[in-house]
This record gives C-alpha cells, sequence and structure tokens, in this order.
C-alpha cells in the first residue's frame, strides 16, 4: 500500500468513526434540550390523554439506547424519520432546502477564494503600502460579525440603493444569484479577511525561504519561482485554512439565510429547533457535522496530493 | 370558543373561518382616535383582479392546516365555518344559512343548498355531523366548546335531513352557537377525511373545504411555502387575488424591511415595535383595528406568594399602564381593565349589560402607597425572590418582564425573569413538573371568536370543570356557580348578567393582571385593498375581497 491509499483508508475510517460518535452525542443531546410534546400535539395544548397517547406512539417513554437503535438503524436504510411538526419525511424538508443552502455556499466560496486568496497574495508581494492597506481591511473584517455585516448590507444596497432584494430566494437562475450575492457577501467578508491573512502569512514565509532564496539566485524568472516554489509549497496550508471554512460555512449560513429569509437547512435547523422538532434538528446537525468531516477529509487529501511530504511518510525534496 | 393564546411556540390560535356574507364596509367603520390612528375593522373591497400575492404570515409555519387542531391566518381563506363572523365581530349566517336553538338543549342548523367543496361536490348533511365530530375529540382546539354536547355519537351530533343537522345538547349551552362562527364549525368533507385520517392539514395530505381559495396538491412546500389558488365557484363570489401565496418570516426587522420594499404584499399581525418603518415611507400603509388581544400574566402555583390576589393587586398598582403602552407595544394599544376584552362583547346581543358590567369595573392606577401597604397586609414572605416566565426572543415579552420587575422593585417584592425556550415555555401549559419555581407566567392571548366566557373558564373555575389554567387553586363558589348558569343561560341577557356577576367578583382578584389591550395591526400594500383588519380575520376568510384598488 502505498502512502496515499493508506492515507486515504485511515481517513475514511476516521470519518466513520467521527460520524457514528456524533450521531450518538447529537441524538441524545438533542433528546436531553427539548420536551417535544408541544411540537408533536402541533400547538394544541395537550390533555393529559392526549400526552399519553403521543408518548406511547412515538416511543418517548423507551429507553435512549433502544431509541436511538431504531432511528439509527432506519437511517442506514434511508428511513430518517418524520417531522414532528409538518409530520412529513424529514429528508422531503431537507432536501429542497439543501440545494438553497448549497448555492449560498459556492457563491461564498467563490467570493473567499477569489477576495481572500487574492487580497493575500496582494499583501505579500505589492509591497508595504498595500500589505498594510489590506491588513487594515482584514482585521475590519475580522471584527465584523455576519449579522453586523448583515445589517450593513440591507441598509446601504437594498433599503437605500434599492439594488438587491431583502428577503427570498427567487426564481431562476439570475433572479437567484441576485438574490443571493447580499447574503454571500455577509456571509464571506469575515472568511476572507481569514483566508487573507493565512494566505499572506504563508507566502511571506515561502518567499524569505532558503529554496526560493536559490531559485532566485539561480536566475529563475520571478513568475516561475512565485507558482512553483512559493505558491506551490503555500498551498496545502490555505487549502487547509479554506476547507475548514468552507466546511463552516454550511453552518455558519444559518445567520445569512434568517437575515435575508432564505429557506436553506441553516434557517430550518433555527425554525426546528425552536420548536422542538428533534428528527429534523437531528438529522440537519447530523448532516452538517457529515459535511465538515467530508470537506475537511478531503482538503487533507488534496494537501497531500499537491504535496505528499505533508502527510508524512515519503519526502519527495 | 375562545382560547388563550400563548405566545410563542404554544401559540396556536384557533382560527376559524367565517365566511363574509357581505362586503366589507366601507371607512364608516371607522373611529378616529385622537390624532394618532384610526381603528378600520376592514378596507373598502378590491375592485380590480389581481394574479398573485404574497403573505408573509408572522408567526411562522403553522404545523398543520387542520381547522380542528390548529388555529392561523392561512385556514381562514381555505376553510368555511358554518356560520360567518364579521369584521365587527358580528355573526352572520355563512354556509349554514340558519343555526339556532330550537329548544334549550336541541340545536338546529340548516345548510345552503349550493355550497360545493372544491372538488366540486355539494356539501351534505353528512360532512357537517363529521366536520363538528371532529371537535369531540379531545385533541381538538375546540373540545371545550363541545364540552355540554350529548357524548352518544348517534345522539349528539346527527344528519335530520339532507340539509339539516341536529345538535343536542346535556345541557343549555349559550355558547355553542359562537363556537360555530369560529373553527369549531369549520366544514370539511367526509370522504376526505376518512380517507386521510390523521394525515388531514399535513403538507402530504392537504385539505378539502369550501373556502374561497383552494389548497391543491404539492401547494404546500414544508419550510417554504404555501400557495393556494382562487376557487372560481366559490357560493359567495370568486376572489380578486388569483393566486395567494403564503411565506414564512420569522424576524421582525426582515418582514418590515420586505414589506416596505413592497417584496412581500402584506402581513396581519406586524410588530408593533416597528410602528415608526411602517408608518415611514414605504410601499404600503399601516391599518389598525379592533382586537380581543392583551398581554397579561398570572400565577403559576398554589403555593407561592402569586396565589395570594394581595401580592397581585400590590403589583397591578405599582404598574404605570400608559408607559407598558408606549414601551411595549409603541402606542398601538389601550388601557384594559380585566382580561375579558370590551371587543369580545361589542357586536353581543347583550353587549348594553356586558358594557354596563364592564364600565363598572376598576380603572388601573398607580398608588405605590397602597400597593407597599397590600404587599405588608398579605402576610408572605417576600425575602424569597418571586419568579417571572416569558418566552424568549420576543422584545415584547422582554420588555413586559422588565416593567414587572420594576414595579415589584417598587414596592418591596425582589422578581427574577426565567426567559424560556418556546419548547419550554409551550411545556408550562401542560407539565405541572415545569411550573416548579415559576410563580408567575406572562402571556398574550386573543379571542377568535364572540364571547366572554373563555377565559374565566380557562382561568377561574376550577381544574375539573374546565379550569386548566387554574393553577393558583382559585376556587370561589359564587363565581363558579355565576359562571355555570352564565353557560346554561337560554337567553343572551340572562347569561349576560350571570357573567358580569361574575365578573364583577374575580376581576378585582386579578387571576390575571391584564396589562394593557392591542389592536390588530395589518400592513398592506398602497395598490391592493380588501383586507379584514380585525380579529376577525382568524375567523373570517379575510382575503375574500382582497384585491387591486
Amino acid at each position: 500500500m502505498n502512502v496515499l491509499t493508506r492515507t486515504v483508508l485511515g481517513r475514511l475510517g476516521g470519518m466513520l468513526l467521527t460520524l457514528i460518535l456524533a450521531s450518538m452525542v447529537i441524538y441524545s443531546a438533542v433528546l436531553l434540550t427539548g420536551d417535544p410534546i408541544a411540537a408533536l400535539a402541533g400547538g394544541a395544548k395537550p390533555t393529559p390523554e392526549l400526552v399519553e397517547q403521543i408518548r406511547a406512539e412515538y416511543h418517548l417513554d423507551d429507553p435512549v439506547w433502544s431509541r436511538y437503535w431504531q432511528w439509527l438503524t432506519g437511517a442506514i436504510q434511508g428511513d430518517f424519520g418524520r417531522s414532528f411538526v409538518y409530520k412529513t419525511p424529514v429528508v422531503s424538508l431537507v432536501g429542497p432546502r439543501f440545494g438553497i443552502t448549497l448555492q449560498l455556499v459556492l457563491l461564498t466560496v467563490l467570493l473567499i477564494l477569489v477576495f481572500g486568496v487574492g487580497s493575500g497574495i496582494l499583501a505579500a508581494t505589492r509591497g508595504r503600502v498595500v500589505d498594510r492597506t489590506i491588513a487594515a481591511m482584514t482585521s475590519l473584517g475580522m471584527a465584523l460579525p455576519t449579522f453586523v455585516v448583515a445589517i450593513l448590507l440591507i441598509w446601504v444596497f437594498a433599503k437605500s440603493l434599492g439594488w438587491f432584494p431583502v428577503y427570498g430566494e427567487g426564481e431562476g437562475v439570475w433572479d437567484r444569484l441576485w438574490h443571493l450575492v447580499l447574503p454571500a457577501i455577509s456571509l464571506a467578508v469575515l472568511f476572507i479577511a481569514y483566508v487573507s491573512r493565512v494566505t499572506r502569512g504563508s507566502l511571506v514565509a515561502q518567499l524569505h525561504s532558503e529554496h526560493v532564496d536559490t531559485a532566485r539566485v539561480r536566475g529563475i524568472p520571478r513568475r516561475r519561482i512565485f507558482g512553483v516554489h512559493v505558491f506551490r509549497n503555500a498551498s496545502p496550508q490555505i487549502l487547509a485554512i479554506a476547507g475548514t471554512t468552507i466546511a463552516g460555512l454550511f453552518a455558519a449560513s444559518a445567520i445569512a439565510e434568517v437575515a435575508f429569509g432564505l429557506g436553506g437547512i441553516g434557517s430550518l435547523l433555527v425554525q426546528a429547533a425552536a420548536r422542538a422538532d428533534l428528527p429534523v434538528v437531528q438529522i440537519v446537525s447530523l448532516l452538517l457535522v457529515t459535511i465538515f468531516v467530508v470537506l475537511n477529509a478531503v482538503a487533507d487529501l488534496i494537501s497531500a496530493i499537491i504535496d505528499p511530504s505533508s502527510v508524512g511518510g515519503g519526502r519527495t525534496s | 370558543m375562545k382560547r388563550t393564546a400563548l405566545a410563542a411556540g404554544a401559540v396556536a390560535g384557533a382560527a376559524l373561518l367565517a365566511l363574509t356574507a357581505c362586503t366589507p364596509r366601507d371607512a364608516d367603520d371607522a373611529d378616529v382616535v385622537g390624532d394618532d390612528f384610526e381603528i378600520v375593522d376592514a378596507q373598502p373591497a378590491g375592485t380590480q383582479a389581481v394574479d398573485e400575492v404574497t403573505w408573509a404570515i408572522v408567526e411562522g409555519e403553522p404545523a398543520t392546516l387542520n381547522p380542528a387542531a390548529s388555529a392561523n391566518l392561512i385556514i381562514p381563506n381555505l376553510c368555511d365555518n358554518l356560520l360567518s363572523l364579521q369584521p365587527d365581530f358580528s355573526i352572520e349566517p355563512g354556509v349554514a344559512e340558519r343555526a339556532e336553538f330550537v329548544d334549550p338543549v336541541t340545536f338546529v342548523i340548516t345548510l345552503r343548498d349550493d355550497v360545493t367543496f372544491w372538488d366540486g361536490s355539494p356539501v351534505t348533511a353528512d360532512d357537517v355531523v363529521y366536520s363538528l365530530q371532529q371537535n369531540t375529540n379531545p385533541a381538538s382546539q375546540w373540545y371545550g366548546a363541545f364540552a355540554l354536547v350529548d357524548p352518544d355519537p348517534t345522539a349528539g351530533i346527527a344528519a335530520t335531513g339532507p340539509n339539516e343537522v341536529t345538535v343536542r345538547f346535556i345541557a343549555p349551552d349559550s355558547t355553542f352557537r359562537d363556537a360555530l362562527a369560529g373553527q369549531g364549525g369549520a366544514v370539511m368533507q367526509k370522504a376526505f377525511g376518512e380517507a386521510n385520517g390523521a394525515a388531514v392539514g399535513t403538507p402530504d395530505a392537504g385539505l378539502m373545504c369550501t373556502g374561497p381559495f383552494e389548497l391543491q396538491d404539492g401547494g404546500w412546500t414544508p419550510g417554504s411555502e404555501i400557495v393556494t389558488i382562487a376557487n372560481e365557484d366559490y357560493w359567495n363570489g370568486a376572489p380578486l387575488v388569483g393566486t395567494l401565496t403564503y411565506t414564512f418570516v420569522s424576524d421582525g426587522s426582515t418582514l418590515a424591511t420586505a414589506l416596505t420594499q413592497g417584496e412581500i404584499d402584506g402581513a396581519i399581525n406586524v410588530s408593533p415595535g416597528s410602528r415608526a418603518v411602517f408608518e415611514g415611507d414605504g410601499a404600503g400603509s399601516l391599518t389598525v383595528g379592533h382586537s380581543t388581544a392583551s398581554y397579561s400574566f398570572g400565577p403559576a402555583s398554589a403555593t407561592s406568594a402569586a396565589a395570594n390576589p394581595k401580592i397581585r393587586q400590590a403589583l397591578n398598582l405599582a404598574i404605570d399602564r400608559d408607559q407598558y403602552l408606549e414601551t411595549v407595544v409603541n402606542g398601538l394599544g389601550y388601557v384594559q381593565k380585566t382580561i375579558v376584552p370590551e371587543f369580545s362583547f361589542h357586536s353581543m346581543e347583550a353587549s348594553g349589560t356586558y358594557q354596563e358590567g364592564y364600565d363598572a369595573l376598576a380603572e388601573p392606577e398607580v398608588d405605590l402607597e397602597a400597593a407597599t401597604a397590600l404587599v405588608e397586609e398579605s402576610g408572605e414572605d417576600v425575602s424569597r425572590p418571586l419568579v417571572v416566565a416569558v418566552p424568549s426572543g420576543a422584545k415584547e415579552f422582554q420588555q413586559t418582564a422588565a416593567i414587572i420587575q420594576s414595579a415589584g422593585k417598587q414596592i418591596g417584592l425582589d422578581i427574577r425573569i426565567d426567559e424560556m425556550q418556546a419548547s419550554d415555555f409551550g411545556a408550562l401549559f401542560y407539565d405541572p413538573s415545569k411550573r416548579e419555581g415559576v410563580d408567575f407566567v406572562a402571556t398574550q392571548g386573543y379571542l377568535e371568536t364572540p364571547g366572554v366566557l373563555g377565559y374565566p373558564s380557562l382561568f377561574m373555575l376550577p381544574p375539573e370543570m374546565g379550569g386548566i389554567f387554574n393553577w393558583s387553586g382559585y376556587e370561589n363558589p359564587e363565581v363558579t356557580e355565576h359562571l355555570l348558569a352564565a353557560r346554561n343561560a337560554t337567553d343572551p341577557e340572562t347569561a349576560a348578567r350571570e357573567f358580569t356577576a361574575a365578573q364583577e367578583v374575580f376581576a378585582p382578584d386579578m387571576l390575571q393582571v391584564t396589562l394593557a389591550g392591542t389592536y390588530q395591526l395589518t400592513y398592506l400594500s398602497d395598490e391592493l385593498t380588501g383586507v379584514t383588519t380585525s380579529i376577525a380575520a382568524y375567523s373570517s376568510p379575510w382575503a375574500l375581497h382582497l384585491g387591486g384598488k
């Protein structure tokens, strides 16, 4: 088995273990937090008889482990349960909303990569003034929480200028994109700042390293030095940060979704939690954990492919 | 029946829809209140057809559209009630052209013969029997309203002719007819109900009703929107709006922006906190209508100092209502003397007697000396803090709690605030163990149909007689006797006199300390008109006359 295969298998095993542990934690934590009777009674003020009936119907009095087992075996067979509130299969609730969150995250990722990595490169290579300016801007960006950015954007671009809508998902490709711009920017600001800092930091470290000095002395063109020696060596670190960031976006999107009235999984999670719709909370939480774990693993693997030395074992240079 | 709509999670307001059999009046319905705003219960009917209207539901997405199980502002446009509640809270014939007691314990309903369900099939007496029987199930929001119906399923509610249904009672019931103007009288198709069972009203199964808007297969995308389309064959005239789409916006400031920017056409129950935004430049205007809604707080325990009327009376004397109105509802409310609001009897037959009874009650006033004296007289140990529970996340309740707290401080009562998550707060109302450590619960409630006995029955009768929110163990034989006599009265005047006799005693006991009555606030695009803007929107098809100006 070569290093890469071993890494992939190790990663997969780790992922699976993480997911099983996460599912246990999520299942029991969710059970501890809310009393589902109100949700199940559909807002009625249940009589004691109705409460009894609901407890029996949903096996609320069974031990936690047996309920967890039922849930897990169901989930493996593709049955993720039914929403306590809407009584529809959880999958039909989560499915359509996932698309919106995914689109929002993709647009945000695009912004983060273009502006985050871009400004990091500029800061590292374009001299002091540019570096200082970008440093000031990223400090500001890091200090602005998503909901503050959202309020500012709504105020300026939606209310005062009227360029963008403030609410909803829109219909059709362009309308959707138009509706997602402000939410994506509000989500991206913090992460652009973060990725920009990391990019700049790792590039500067590479620029001052011995092998780059050597390359320069050997008369290799600047552009080639930057591409092959600096950026390539700095990229695992940038990727690792970008991977974590993007994975985190799926959870962070809740704030933007609520502020801009988007029906994605983030706002679904917020709603479901408020109404003790436990099956939905469980599945969305587990989905978020899965995305996080998978994206991190993917980022690691890409790093390994770009620079096998980063996983340990063989050395190529 | 009337219920408390417990704020937040537990608030399922039972809305009933009554068909408005006549066009809403013009602005002649408006009274002028100061120079500040006027009260309008129904906007002039629309005159232009409109293809699409997007409506925001402020309370969030409902769990179900089953009229027996839920109250929200969507059901009233989908399902008709037997009687038709008017914007001024009077009751007119609807799907039932007649519905009266023919003797003290026999109620006969005569149906119109031209009403059809969305699928074109006519409404039969069997459908109505099926629909009314839904409310004899304890899970129904209207169970209490049907409590005196003969429990024998064949004798209680029966078809007695092709268009006639007879309801038999074990005792006279002065409140039953009012419930039929609410969702207690909602008409659903029997065949559809039997085919779908418990799934009626869910996104998967949908509904089969007779109202002016239809919910078609796939019309409800859970978590996203509910699309309804005009019922062109509606018995009371087709609506002007072709497609009425409901969307759910829980964030108050997002909603205010979307409404004023014209991205959403309208919403009922917008937050008074955004009054300035709604009254400023924007795509629409704010309409203020009559309501039965109020804020109040009451005792949650029989053993705490909160169960002592003197403590509640003291707090009542320490709270400045004008300040409350300004702070919590931005002036869009009024001083309400007791738990039963004036609008609930405003259009009832014996309204004069009810009004006299109300007028005779003491006006809330601030008297800190008297309040402090009451605390001393109470003999309660006030060194232990009293906990007031409010639902979290709602600014109005945070302010309410803060006002109660500062009033308490002025008279030597240490009040602690417990902000609870919606689901925990909801659990207070049915799980006694959740009320441990809680002394007061603050709520907002409204009554969706006319009638005065709903709140007193829930809060003042002994628990075994229906007083399920009577947590302080209040029991006054005089009150109980008059309340029961009011319900069993066979003529409106007697019912009114019995009620006011009970009210004279229970009002000063402050089982709920009423903080303020509020208005129904509707924001609507300036291009549209025709919405029912009073609290009657919860029980009548408020969008029937919605259309272009």
